[in-house]
């Protein structure tokens, strides 16, 4: 858990920070979006102490980050930055096992989780592993940025911008995958991005800052149905709401179930239970369709999903 | 070697029939050696034709004449085809100077030399030019470029030491002082490599200073750039009369040979020349590691030791390393200037040969003295390339 109390930092006569209270529990992700210059990577920075704090105090698990060695402090942090930050002399072993090294494992022990981190971000280490960073292409070189970050089994990470210089394909391939990684592995993250669409899609709750101070931190649903201000109403897209918090449902909550799950007819077309319910109802407008099937991750057909439902009960 | 372009290989080359045309020329119209009745005397330039004979000039001529053929040709091995025949003139050039030897020096004179004329000099600049153009087709990698080095200045030492050249006036030179060159080798090796390693040091150390506290940036920069703007000459003269007055105040320096001429002020001058290309390429390769790298490496959890030993130095390393290169052949030419306060080393041939007129004592200086620069420079283009993090795919 981390907790900022009363957080502040001032650069010369301009606050950057002012005076911030977040609470961010263990295992969640929390997103501070907004716009540049708001202080949403000044906080990032200031809980890893790469910047120090002009007032206020961090506790990370209840323990002032002030009275703890920074270097010992970060080793415990995963950090990932925009464009990446890999070493260009460094192969993309190398890369990933520094934190290891620098605490000391033994080699066995580092190739082996190399190896690991490299197969759960689906990067081939036979083909990858001897690369250096130019050699890689930028989604490529993220995953690397990321599986760097998680080496040393952090309990926190830290991601600043991460996705941030990838082209919107990528972008979004990168946001998949982060939501499976957290899924397996559930570090305590704090994300920052000025994207409110990667905000909503990754959040468990969103923290959104304007001009030093946090004006809202609440679930993405409550952002988006609640906005504390105009600001926030504005960043989430006034009239664009209702979509947005479609994509957020998973169609697992509006569908009618089979009595029996049936096996898929070959050639069938159908929709996951993950997937949104924005996603759905695209797929019925676009084919004409006025309900359509709905699978489990076995591929088995477990019900349908009707278009009356979703204008009914979708938002 | 790696062909990678094929079409680059077979298109015709330019660049080798023009130098071998102007070789062709310049080799016909200057001399290729010259017969001197003793030491000082001038002596009679003899012509391509006239000091080789009909054979040699039509060997030389066919050589070249065959160079400029093959890069117009259609072939498909031009440049392996090049390599060889290039390759094997260059390191068979010194067999022109024998056969002119043979052919001209008079028996009954013990004290006639003979000497190298422009024409065989030119042909020697042109067809190196060649083998660079030739090399630079093949992407000849580093070694390979090596071993010719290897293999070319071996031949040369070896026909140069036959009986044939004993009369070449280089020759003569040499052998009547081999012990001296040797030494005076090894006097401009210990001065040249001497400062260039103090001043290394120093750079390192005023590097580091300017960058950890940046008001000193200024007057440092300004200060080795101060040093850079006077002429050699006079600091080697300026150093004379305070080394003298601190040796006959103390005689403890005396005694380690610390005088107002010799090692001493020739040591202190080239390392404050060599101070501004190591300082400034310390530090801007320092200082050049992008910020974002820095942060990346303290926000995962590196201290300030290990962003300096394992991010900055090795990524600065390279650029270091070029300062290096630029300095130790700046330093090695400078000593030779370095012999008129008496510091030894190859200039003292050349201030000798100058003074008494001989021409060929001056390039028993001069030569050697190209040579260790070529030398050094690329023993340290390998250096830092082999440094250099990643096979150029940025």
């Amino acid at each position: 858990m981390i907790e900022l109390k009363n957080v502040t930092r001032r650069f010369g006569d301009t606050v950057a920070v002012d005076s911030i209270n977040l609470t961010i529990e263990t295992g969640e992700v929390c997103v501070l979006v907004g716009s540049s210059g708001c202080g949403k990577s000044t906080t990032l920075r200031m809980i890893n102490r790469l910047l120090p704090l002009s007032a206020g105090e961090i506790l990370v698990d209840g323990e002032d980050i002030a009275t703890m060695n920074p270097e010992q402090l970060r080793l415990n942090m995963g950090y990932v930055i925009q464009g990446t930050g890999l070493f260009p002399h460094w192969t993309v072993a190398r890369n990933i096992a520094m934190v290891p090294r620098l605490l000391n494992w033994p080699k066995k022990r580092i190739d082996e989780r190399v190896d690991e981190l490299m197969t759960l971000l689906d990067l081939d280490p036979v083909t990858h592993a001897h690369k250096y960073p130019q050699q890689l292409s930028g989604g490529q070189a993220q995953r690397v940025g990321v599986a760097r970050a998680l080496a040393a089994d952090p309990n926190i990470l830290l991601m600043d911008e991460p996705f941030g210089a990838l082209d919107a394909i990528t972008r979004d391939n990168l946001q998949l995958e982060m939501l499976r990684i957290q899924k397996q592995v559930r570090k305590t993250t704090v994300f920052v991005t000025h994207d409110i669409d990667e905000a909503l899609k990754l959040a468990t709750r969103i923290a959104v800052m304007d001009q030093g101070r946090i004006v809202q931190h609440d679930t993405p649903e409550n952002i988006l149905r609640h906005p504390a201000s105009d600001f926030v109403e504005n960043l989430v897209g006034k009239q664009d709401r209702g979509l947005k918090l479609m994509s957020l449902r998973p169609v697992r909550d509006l569908m009618t179930l089979h009595v029996a799950p049936k096996q898929m007819a070959p050639g069938m077309e159908g929709i996951k239970e993950e997937d949104s319910v924005r996603l759905a109802l695209s797929v019925m407008l676009w084919q004409d369709l006025h309900q359509v099937a709905v699978f489990n991750a076995q591929g088995q057909e477990t019900g349908v999903i009707t278009r009356e439902r979703i204008i009914q009960e979708g938002v | 070697m790696s062909i990678t372009e094929p079409l680059s290989q077979t298109l015709p080359n330019r660049v080798i029939p023009v130098l071998g045309i102007l070789a062709l020329a310049l080799v016909w119209l200057l001399d290729l050696g010259t017969i001197q009745p003793n030491r000082i005397v001038p002596g009679a330039g003899h012509g391509l034709l006239a000091a080789v004979g009909w054979t040699g000039a039509g060997l030389v001529a066919g050589v070249l004449a065959a160079a400029i053929l093959v890069s117009i040709l259609p072939l498909r091995q031009r440049y392996g085809l090049l390599l060889g025949l290039i390759g094997l003139s260059l390191a068979m050039m010194p067999l022109l100077l024998d056969v002119f030897a043979t052919r001209h020096l008079p028996e009954d004179s013990p004290y006639a030399r003979s000497s190298i004329g422009a024409g065989f000099w030119c042909l020697l600049f042109l067809l190196s030019l060649m083998l660079i153009e030739i090399l630079g087709r093949l992407r000849a990698s580093r070694w390979l470029q090596l071993l010719l080095l290897v293999m070319m200045g071996g031949s040369w030492v070896v026909l140069l030491q036959s009986d044939g050249l004993e009369s070449l006036s280089l020759v003569r030179e040499f052998n009547a002082r081999s012990d001296k060159f040797q030494q005076a080798l090894w006097t401009h090796l210990a001065l040249a490599l001497g400062a260039v390693t103090i001043s290394a040091g120093l750079a390192f150390a005023l590097a580091l200073k300017m960058i950890r506290s940046p008001t000193w940036q200024r007057p440092l920069l300004g200060a080795v750039s101060f040093l850079q703007t006077i002429p050699s000459l006079a600091v080697f003269g300026l150093l004379i009369a305070p080394l003298s007055a601190l040796s006959s105040a103390f005689p403890m320096l005396q005694s380690l040979g610390i005088r107002g001429i010799g090692w001493a002020p020739a040591l202190l001058a080239l390392i404050a020349y060599s101070l501004l290309p190591m300082v400034r390429n310390t530090f801007v390769a320092i200082t050049d590691v992008p910020e974002n790298l820095a942060d990346a490496a303290r926000g995962m959890g590196m201290n300030e030791r290990q962003v300096f030993f394992q991010l900055k130095l090795p990524l600065a390393l390279p650029v270091i390393i070029e300062g290096v290169r630029i300095t130790t052949i700046q330093a090695i030419g400078l000593t030779a200037v370095a012999a008129l306060i008496g510091a030894g080393g190859f200039g003292s041939f050349i201030f000798q040969g100058l003074g008494q007129a001989a021409m060929d004592l001056v390039l028993l200086g001069a030569l050697p003295t190209i040579a260790l620069a070529l030398l050094a420079d690329a023993l340290l283009t390998m250096l830092a390339a082999s440094l250099r993090p990643t096979p150029a795919t940025a």
